[in-house]
């Protein structure tokens, strides 16, 4: 089994995770960043995008997938942690209301973009 | 005096009021768990929010965001006053609302953002019809950052040169007290929470320690605000709870000392009756 480290996803509503993990994957300004056990410690902006983290189990690995808004990631030799404002499993997202959400965004074309950045986000994922 | 009819009515009517107050008391009880818990879950986001900034601080040697500046010189204050949407709740609101206004008279040309339809309402009779406001009911976290993305605007622009908050302390039950702070502009030893900055070696800051800290501190004054939407949603119900509970027990003694007027007043009744019977028989010559 490979090494794992303590790894927590909080929102101001909730904990949305909380347990190991082997490999947390973060959307950061600058890009994609891994962060394995025993990472150097690390603060960095994150942009929307998608969190994935391979958990610890028993018998194989899990995936863990959510579209998150913009945040934080602590990382610490012996813990990661991750702020966002809102973290969505792929599995909760309502695909017909996000889609509609994406069409006004669209039409209301003089909105800033990062609305429309942020429902596109919701509904594909990147 | 009044009459025997006139007192059951009023026990009656009394009996329906009190009905209501006790319910709203259950209510208010059960809304200030829920509010408690919106609070406790919203306490690690909390934490490790001012980690990172605690972190940072001690990081970056020259702070340089306008958050860190001393505001515009001579530019009024911002005051975001935080009320309950209703009332009922004893002296809560009107607490807020004097913290407001004593706040106001020390500090001429007072600007206002409000959150919560009594703090609204006062401060448009104060004459400010058109400022910015929002309620405190549903949906605290989209209020909280539009209240945050206002003021920060305000801010920079110079509008105001400083923000400060009135919003209400949660310190038990049976305690509410407002409470002023000033949320912007930081200061930097309040974020590093007076405590030693902790030798964790070098942190590594994704882009620069300046862009996560300009990320940050917007997001610090965002969630400051939710928080303490959350505490003065409790607290306002711990008020309620308290006023409900003296009403019901004011109904209570009020129905008690009427029920021993209608007695006395049903017992003089007969009594005269009585009398006017013996009287009358009395008169008639009957033995």
């Amino acid at each position: 089994m490979a090494a794992t480290v303590p790894f927590k996803l909080i929102t101001p509503a909730e904990i949305v995770f909380d347990g190991e993990a082997e490999l947390v994957i973060v959307v950061t300004t600058e890009g994609e960043e891994g962060i394995l056990p025993q990472h150097a410690p690390l603060l960095a902006a994150l942009r929307p995008g998608v969190l994935r983290a391979n958990l610890a189990r028993e018998s194989a690995t899990e995936r863990l997938e959510l579209a998150t808004r913009a945040g934080f990631v602590q990382a610490l030799p012996d813990r990661v942690t991750v702020l966002v404002d809102e973290a969505v499993r792929f599995e909760d997202v309502d695909v017909t209301k996000t889609r509609e959400e994406l069409a006004a965004a669209v039409a209301a074309a003089d909105r800033p973009e990062e609305e429309f950045a942020q429902a596109k986000l919701r509904l594909t994922g990147h | 005096m009044p009459t025997v009819r006139e007192l059951r009515d009023r026990i009656r009517s009394l009996k329906n009021t009190q009905q209501i107050t006790k319910a709203m008391k259950q209510v208010a009880a059960a809304k200030i768990r829920r509010a408690e818990a919106a609070q406790r879950r919203a306490q690690p986001y909390a934490q490790t929010l001012s980690e990172m900034l605690r972190d940072l601080a001690a990081a970056v040697s020259v702070v340089d965001h306008p958050f860190m500046r001393e505001g515009k010189v001579g530019a009024p204050s911002g005051v975001i006053l935080m009320t309950a949407d209703k009332g009922l709740a004893g002296a809560f609101n009107s607490n807020l609302i004097h913290a407001a206004e004593l706040y106001a008279q020390e500090h001429a040309g007072t600007r206002f953002y409000t959150v919560g339809l009594k703090g609204r309402n006062a401060v448009r009779r104060w004459g400010q019809r058109e400022h910015p406001t929002w309620t405190l009911g549903a949906g605290k976290l989209a209020t909280a950052r539009e209240v945050a993305a206002r003021t920060e605007s305000d801010f920079r622009s110079g509008d105001v040169g400083q923000v400060v908050l009135i919003s209400s302390k949660l310190i038990s039950m049976m305690s509410q007290r407002p409470q002023t702070r000033r949320l912007v502009p930081v200061v930097k030893d309040e974020l590093a929470g007076g405590e030693a900055a902790r030798a964790k070696g070098a942190v590594e800051f994704l882009p620069s320690p300046e862009f996560v800290l300009s990320a940050l501190l917007p997001k610090y004054l965002e969630f400051t605000l939710y928080s303490a939407m959350l505490e003065t949603d409790a607290a306002f119900f711990a008020a309620q709870l308290i006023a409900m509970s003296n009403a019901t027990d004011n109904a209570g003694k009020a129905i008690d000392s009427l029920t021993i007027e209608m007695n006395n007043a049903r017992q003089a009744a007969i009594t005269k009756e009585l009398l006017e019977i013996v009287a009358g028989a009395e008169a008639l010559g009957v033995e």
